[in-house]
């Protein structure tokens, strides 16, 4: 389930032996943060252009248009993850994929809830870190 | 007829402070910044606009504030891509600021007199001193908002009071505070560009602990917003967001600016490439951009790029039992400048290293990092978790930092590589920096004494790392020095009025124009300057 204020109706990327692979991938590297939402959040970062506006930053009050320029950056910078992803589903690894991961599982795992991991904030809480006072939404 | 008096590249606390003179003087003002505007609408009322929250993903790992280095790499030896990068976006530097805004001192302007040469730098005197810029950091400080109290021992002289009392104190700042004090330091509370009161039509800050590296969900920081939102209720500014100037367009003598030429970058792929004629161009973007400008345009003479410093930064940190309390707060609100400070002992320090005089920099009493940022430091697995709850490095850490002050040596530069391109095809900037053995000394004297601070301040461990070190960039964001101002145009870029050698209708407004990099945050210096040079231009 997704918390509240969380991505929801993800596109569905993978099929469940894949988000397992991931989940798995990504546990790794961050124990318990699937369990947190981050196989969520790296699929809505994949997924980020199926929105409009896209997510990639979040507001106070909604998602911030992108410039074409900025667009265009991160197209490539999510296809090129989604390459990375596509071998962790594949249960194959690449120089480099580990950082991409531990990266995204980190983000995810501590990153604000509205970005689809750190469900119910549970990654702040089992840090002890308070939660902010000007979050973004949805 | 130009389409306006001037044109200014670059919208941080340079080119916002002369627009708001220029344009309070009557003047017509273009203003293109490369970067997006999430700061302030540019039709009336101009209201602030409210994009930033407290989100480490948007600002601090998705390049909200820009710029994205995909579309922009710079270079530093092996690395391309992040290299000290200052926002691009409206606002500039001053967005993601913590926004500690110090005064220089008499002596900094005047070093090479107060101190003398050192080998392998080139150490001089400023073309003017403190007293001729003492009203203009008094009219920087009301512009962008300081907050703050005349009890630094070692501050020059100021003329009127700071235009609000200081803030909050970050509470893990008072124990540092303490600590120092026993050591026979001097810990003030820092000058701030953060609202206490409401200023300005901006509320006070409410200590969200998103400070420095975060755009202001609630405006109370003194980023240049209010300098822009005046000088657009003049009606007389043009701001243009998503303008790249890529040339400074020049008569047929060469030696006269007549504009320049920016692409849209809100076309894509083919931006359009937009001319604005000017009588006057301020070059306003930064001690990084600005000489890459001047470069590709053949501008400025040989020694543009040169002369770069940043500040060598001493990090000093604490491990407590206890938590430090800095996931609220301003990040940094106490600082310490004892060791700018000429004493017999630190005369020791540099006879024992054989230098005529070492200077330190002022040191910043701040709090810990952010999870995400905490979390990319520990490692991977099994030890992951632990490492995140026992937060040594956020929970239980303080920290001081030392902004040194960094020579400046001719072959310290920002230079264009020979083969790395922007997304747009111009040739990426490409830094190369070795730091003095000034700054190494420095940094060694400071790292023994604030780990000794640190531990008398109750820290169960404390150790020193600098910045830069081994092969990564630095991470200071006080780029100064790449487009000299000076009296002699074979080692200088701009005149004293911070016009280029060669073509006097072209000026700089940022810190590339610093002769010395002092030891302290160089935005209300910056300011100042600007204020300065565009009083002289209006006058």
């Amino acid at each position: 389930m997704l918390a509240a204020g969380n991505l929801g109706n993800l596109a569905g990327l993978w099929n469940s032996d894949e988000r397992n692979a991931v989940a798995a991938a990504l546990d790794d590297l961050v124990p318990g943060a699937s369990e947190l939402g981050a196989v969520d959040y790296v699929e809505g970062l994949l997924t980020a252009f199926t929105y409009d506006p896209p997510r990639i930053w979040a507001g106070p009050s909604g998602w911030l248009e992108l410039g074409p320029w900025e667009e265009h950056a991160w197209r490539e910078r999510i296809a090129a993850w989604r390459e990375v992803y596509d071998r962790v589903t594949r249960r194959e690894h690449a120089p480099g994929d580990g950082r991409v991961l531990f990266a995204h599982a980190c983000e995810a795992t501590y990153g604000d809830p509205v970005y689809g991991g750190n469900h119910d904030q549970g990654g702040w809480q089992r840090i002890n870190f308070p939660a902010p006072m000007f979050p973004p939404h949805d | 007829m130009t389409d306006c008096d001037a044109v200014v590249i670059g919208s941080g606390p340079g080119g916002a402070t002369t627009a708001e003179v220029l344009t309070a003087a009557g003047w017509s003002v273009v203003m293109l910044e490369k970067g997006r505007n999430h700061l302030i609408d540019t039709a009336a009322p101009y209201e602030f606009r409210r994009h930033f929250t407290n989100d480490e993903i948007a600002q601090t790992r998705r390049f909200l504030l820009g710029p994205d280095p995909m579309l922009e790499p710079r270079v530093y030896r092996d690395t391309v891509g992040e290299v000290n990068n200052l926002p691009s976006t409206v606002g500039g530097g001053g967005v993601h600021a913590d926004a500690k805004l110090p005064r220089f001192r008499e002596e900094d302007f005047a070093l090479r007199s107060a101190r003398g040469a050192i080998d392998g730098a080139l150490v001089e005197d400023w073309p003017f001193g403190y007293d001729e810029l003492e009203p203009h950091y008094a009219a920087v400080e009301k512009s962008l908002g300081v907050a703050g109290e005349a009890t630094n021992p070692f501050a020059a002289p100021r003329r009127d009071p700071f235009p609000m009392p200081p803030g909050d104190d970050m509470p893990f700042a008072l124990v540092s505070g303490a600590a120092a004090s026993r050591l026979g330091l001097h810990p003030y509370r820092a000058p701030t560009g953060v609202n206490s009161v409401d200023y300005d039509g901006r509320p006070p800050c409410v200590d969200c602990g998103y400070c420095g590296g975060y755009g202001c969900p609630i405006h109370a920081k003194g980023d240049p917003i209010s300098a822009l939102q005046r000088s657009l209720q003049t009606g007389r500014l043009d701001l243009r967001s998503d303008a790249y100037v890529t040339e400074i367009v020049r008569d047929g003598s060469g030696k006269k600016a007549t504009g320049v030429r920016y692409l849209d970058l809100t076309e894509y792929p083919d931006p359009a490439v937009v001319e604005v004629t000017a009588r006057v161009v301020v070059v306003a973007g930064g001690a990084f951009e600005t000489p890459r400008l001047l470069l590709r345009n053949g501008l400025g003479g040989d020694n543009v790029g040169r002369y770069l410093t940043y500040h060598y930064q001493t990090f000093t940190v604490g491990i407590f039992d206890v938590d430090t309390g800095g996931e609220r707060g301003r990040s940094v609100t106490h600082l310490h400048d004892d060791l700018m400070i000429d004493t017999p002992e630190l005369r020791k320090v540099a006879a024992d290293a054989g230098l005529a005089w070492v200077r330190g920099g002022t040191t910043e009493h701040g709090a810990g990092q952010h999870p995400i940022s905490e979390a990319l430091n520990y490692g991977r697995g099994e030890h992951h978790l632990p490492s995140m709850q026992d937060s040594a490095l956020r929970r239980r850490l303080w920290a001081f930092t030392m902004q040194g002050e960094d020579l400046p040596q001719a072959t310290n530069r920002v230079e264009l590589d020979s083969s790395v391109r922007d997304a747009w095809g111009f040739p990426a900037g490409r830094v190369t920096y070795v730091p003095h053995q000034h700054e190494l000394v420095a940094s060694a004297y400071a790292a023994e004494l604030h780990e000794r601070v640190m531990k008398d301040a109750g820290a169960t461990a404390a150790f020193s790392a600098t910045s830069p070190r081994g092969d990564e960039p630095p991470e200071s964001r006080h780029v100064m020095g790449t487009a000299r101002m000076g009296t002699d145009p074979r080692v200088s870029v701009v005149s004293p009025d911070q016009h280029l050698w060669d073509v006097d209708n072209v000026y700089v407004c940022d810190s590339s124009v610093f002769v010395t990099s002092a030891g302290y945050n160089p935005t209300l210096t910056l300011a100042a300057l600007a204020h300065r040079a565009a009083t002289k231009l209006v006058s």
